[in-house]
């Protein structure tokens, strides 16, 4: 297992450091000059040089490469190039606002999509089984912006039981954040529910088909045992894959849920950066979410390998 | 008429102020204008007061027009005193668009800066409680001499920043040196390096290039940027890093992706406000700012378009502030190069513009047609002597013909903000029956500024850059000083049009030069015809500037510049 973990690791820093290279080819390839983006069209070229000067970024390409790589290794972003503040704590707090979210999100999703996919499968072809399938291809057919704009209207406006803004006050105790989050992170559930619950169904069939299974129910084990020792999971593998791509996605943030929520999360700060040329965030952002998704998916790995025995064995082999 | 008490005012004023005394009295400007003009010249209300009353009339809300030649006690007048009803404490929450970066005081280019500033910084002239004018803000008087070539500004004593340090006159200047040097858009031409010098701690005297009867108008709210900045600011120090002020509000957290949080300064000039606070919400579009109205998250929006915002004028519980301003869109035409550098083709343009549907389709009727010139109809000194332009499209077929120009294809840049996109569509499809084809451009409106309107190079001329047709928005100004000096004047630092006219620049000369009403008058005359008739831009509408706020609140006033005045509000009952 130490030995699968290592590999998994090695190929996953081998990742971001391309993620960091090809960041760093496309950032520089934007006809821009830093210093003038930052004091604006009439300061004075002197400014614009001295500042390019200190910024660093009148050296060398390969030399800034060089730097900037070393900078990454320590989690040295530089400052905002619009707020002119280090960006790595700016980042943070958006990735930690993105977490709560893409949490609440997945909290709401995961058990009842994977029970109501389970649940399908065990009820192959009848009414309930097509209900649910209905339902997860319908859900996961409307877009975000779509089900997060009929809440707020429904919900935030007419109703008035939940804010229409996710961003909780300042020092909001835990349930008052739930309070705040809640309908976006359903407007995103609803769209993962189909999903995951899809794959949870085809999983679930699968195994319940295969020979073991036969057997176990032959032996004499009740439904749930059969279920609870040999189903489940053999057949969450692949679904657990889905929810780990789905952490990374959820992470980097839903522009559109966000946009509609006016909720400060990955995908705002990036799409702020990328409309202002802020490089620096913008670096920060896409290194911070590739570093995301290398975590969810090692994650992913090591739980399919707890579940499955044999694909621990092959990477040993 | 009174000529005896009119003969008494008339031997104790100086030469300009009379001029100003005859214009009303001969009816040539309105008793509003005459109470505007008189206090920024130094008039006294006194002598105000007995001119309208020997002409037979009275003063109305005399407090609200208190401007800068009447001495007015703190707090009296602008950034007042707290209301007399209403409940302490509380915390008002604004929406407001996100701003474009940090909160630099004399580079800010964006509404919502300006707002967010004007909370902890403050004027040397603010903005009058029924927002209709300037008035005593850090200065408590002003006064030109008989060339309106230099103003003594007389300062609020006992005034003092954030940190307790006191204000004086040194901040002043040294104010003016960094807005000189940062080639400010109202200033430039009018103040220079050593123009304001301290004549003791609580006086500035300007020494100006040319004589300008606005001045104070441009160290004033209308010229956001002339906040007074701690003589410490160096040039690029920001409010987000190093908070300070002598307002009524202190900056505690600014977050350019969220908002901005601020708390009462209790040691403020105009006493204790009613608020404990205020915090600001940034939104990317008015339709989430008005959701989140109707939500019950925020309290007021400091601004918003008839269209997104036509829920709010319907609601029972929201007070809706609309005032006719000078805000309009220029359509600007690079004049130098490209598929407008003829006349002909600039003025077949404007030609297809139906502005009546312009106005109805985008606004609603609220605004009013404009001629292609920023002289609007409310400037007492606008001249109708210049026939407003209507659609005509056999003439700008004609036109285009004589230009030697056939199926003409433009990109129409714009960024996206307010009803600029619609305008964008509605121009196209204005233009098609001409054989203009314009393809409307949108990009991010805070991206919009440095890659389509000035971009940064190259860097001189200013905005040489400029695509060579696009739309760009002009915020409220009392006096055309800013739009004329930095959108049309030779190398002016707004100029995308690339305009260059030396019928233009000595228009503009005799313009600032001007003394009296008459010759204001008179200059502005050419200066419509001037710019009519080259059209470098097409305007096709001033429009009212409308904010509000939920009537749980009171108090509130807004400039049309984006500054939401918040020291007099309190919540309701």
């Amino acid at each position: 297992m130490t030995r699968y973990f290592s590999r998994r690791l090695v190929l996953s820093l081998i990742t971001l450091w391309l993620l960091a290279t090809i960041v760093f080819v496309i950032t520089n390839m934007l006809p821009s000059d830093v210093a003038r983006t930052i004091l604006g069209p009439f300061a004075p070229q002197e400014s614009v040089d001295a500042l390019n000067q200190r910024l660093g970024t009148d050296r060398p390409l390969i030399v800034q490469y060089v730097d900037q790589i070393r900078k990454l290794v320590t989690l040295d972003f530089g400052d905002s190039f619009v707020s002119q503040r280090a960006v790595l704590p700016q980042i943070l707090d958006a990735v930690g606002r993105s977490a709560k979210l893409a949490g609440l999100a997945l909290l709401i999703t995961i058990p009842i999509s994977i029970a109501a996919g389970v649940f399908a499968a065990t009820r192959r072809d009848r009414k309930i089984d097509r209900g649910i399938v209905l339902l997860g291809v319908t859900s996961s057919s409307i877009p975000e912006f779509i089900t997060g704009t009929i809440l707020v209207v429904v919900v935030g406006v007419q109703l008035k039981l939940l804010p229409v803004l996710a961003t909780p006050p300042p020092n909001a105790d835990v349930p008052t954040q739930i309070r705040y989050l809640l309908m976006p992170a359903v407007a995103m559930a609803i769209v993962y529910f189909g999903y995951i619950a899809r794959m949870a169904r085809a999983g679930t069939i699968e195994v319940l088909g295969s020979d073991y299974i036969r057997t176990a129910t032959m032996k004499g084990l009740s439904t749930t045992q059969t279920m609870r020792r040999h189903v489940l999971r053999n057949a969450l593998i692949p679904t657990v894959a889905v929810i780990a791509v789905q952490i990374g996605y959820l992470f980097g943030g839903i522009i559109a849920v966000e946009k509609i929520f006016n909720y400060n999360g990955m995908g705002a700060t990036m799409l702020f950066a990328a409309q202002h040329k802020d490089l620096p965030m913008l670096t920060a952002g896409v290194i911070v979410i590739g570093i995301v998704y290398m975590v969810a998916t090692l994650g992913a790995d090591m739980i399919t390998a707890w579940m499955n025995p044999r694909i621990r064995l092959d990477a040993d082999r | 008429m009174d000529y005896s008490e009119l003969d008494k005012v008339r031997r104790s004023t100086t030469p300009l102020q009379l001029d100003v005394v005859e214009s009303f009295a001969r009816g040539r400007i309105s008793r509003r204008e005459f109470i505007k003009r008189g206090t920024i010249i130094g008039q006294s209300m006194a002598s105000i007061s007995a001119v309208i009353a020997a002409c037979g009339g009275t003063t109305t809300s005399p407090s609200a027009s208190t401007g800068g030649g009447a001495s007015a006690p703190a707090g009296s007048a602008g950034a007042s005193a707290p209301a007399a009803s209403g409940a302490a404490g509380g915390t008002i929450r604004v929406a407001a668009q996100r701003p474009k970066g940090a909160l630099d005081p004399v580079a800010m280019v964006d509404l919502t800066s300006y707002g967010i500033t004007a909370q902890s910084l403050e004027f040397l002239c603010t903005l009058s409680a029924d927002a209709s004018d300037i008035a005593p803000g850090l200065a408590l008087s002003w006064t030109p001499d008989s060339t309106n070539a230099v103003w003594t500004f007389k300062l609020r004593t006992g005034v003092t920043w954030h940190d307790g340090t006191p204000f004086t006159a040194d901040d002043v200047v040294a104010t003016m040196e960094r807005l000189v040097t940062a080639g400010n858009s109202g200033l430039k031409g009018v103040i220079a390096a050593g123009s304001a010098v301290a004549t003791d701690a609580n006086t500035v005297t300007f020494t100006l290039v040319s004589p300008n009867g606005n001045f104070p108008y441009l160290v004033s709210v209308f010229n956001a940027q002339s906040l007074i900045t701690p003589k410490a600011y160096a040039a690029g120090t920001t409010l987000d890093k190093a908070a300070a002020g002598t307002g009524p509000f202190k900056l505690t957290k600014y977050d350019v992706a969220s908002g901005a949080t601020f708390v009462r300064n209790d040691t403020w000039w105009g006493g204790k406000t009613p608020l404990d606070g205020v915090e600001f919400i940034f939104f990317d579009d008015t339709g989430s700012m008005v959701t989140a109205y109707q939500g019950g998250q925020i309290d007021a929006l400091v601004q918003f378009d008839v269209l997104s915002g036509a829920p709010l004028f319907t609601d029972a519980n929201f007070t809706v502030v609309e005032t006719p301003t000078t805000n309009h869109r220029q359509i600007w035409m690079r004049a130098d190069t490209g598929a407008f550098a003829k006349k002909e083709v600039r003025q077949a343009f404007a030609l297809t513009m139906d502005r009546p549907a312009l106005i109805q389709s985008l606004f609603k009727g609220k605004a009013v047609p404009a001629n292609d010139h920023v002289i609007a109809p409310f400037y007492p000194y606008f001249s109708d002597t210049v026939t407003q332009r209507v659609q005509n499209i056999d003439m700008a077929k004609q036109l285009l013909a004589t230009a030697g120009v056939t199926d003409l294809k433009v990109t129409l840049q714009y960024g996206k903000l307010n009803e600029i996109p619609d305008l964008a569509v509605l121009l196209q499809s204005q233009a098609a029956p001409a054989g203009i084809t314009i393809t409307p451009a949108g990009t991010d409106n805070g991206a919009f500024y440095g890659a389509q309107w000035c971009p940064d190079a190259p860097a001189d001329p200013p905005c040489s850059g400029a695509a060579e047709f696009g739309i760009v928005d002009y915020g409220h100004r009392p006096t055309p000083d800013v739009f004329l000096n930095s959108a049309f004047k030779s190398k002016g630092v707004w100029n995308s049009s690339q305009y260059s006219s030396a019928a233009f620049d000595s228009a503009f000369s005799d313009f600032q030069k001007a003394v009296g009403v008459d010759a204001q008058k008179a200059a502005c005359a050419n200066i419509e015809k001037v710019l009519n008739d080259d059209v470098p831009v097409a305007i096709p509408y001033f429009y009212n500037y409308l904010s509000g706020n939920a009537k749980t609140f009171q108090g509130v006033y807004t400039s049309a510049l984006g500054q939401m005045f918040l020291s007099s509000a309190s919540k309701v009952g």
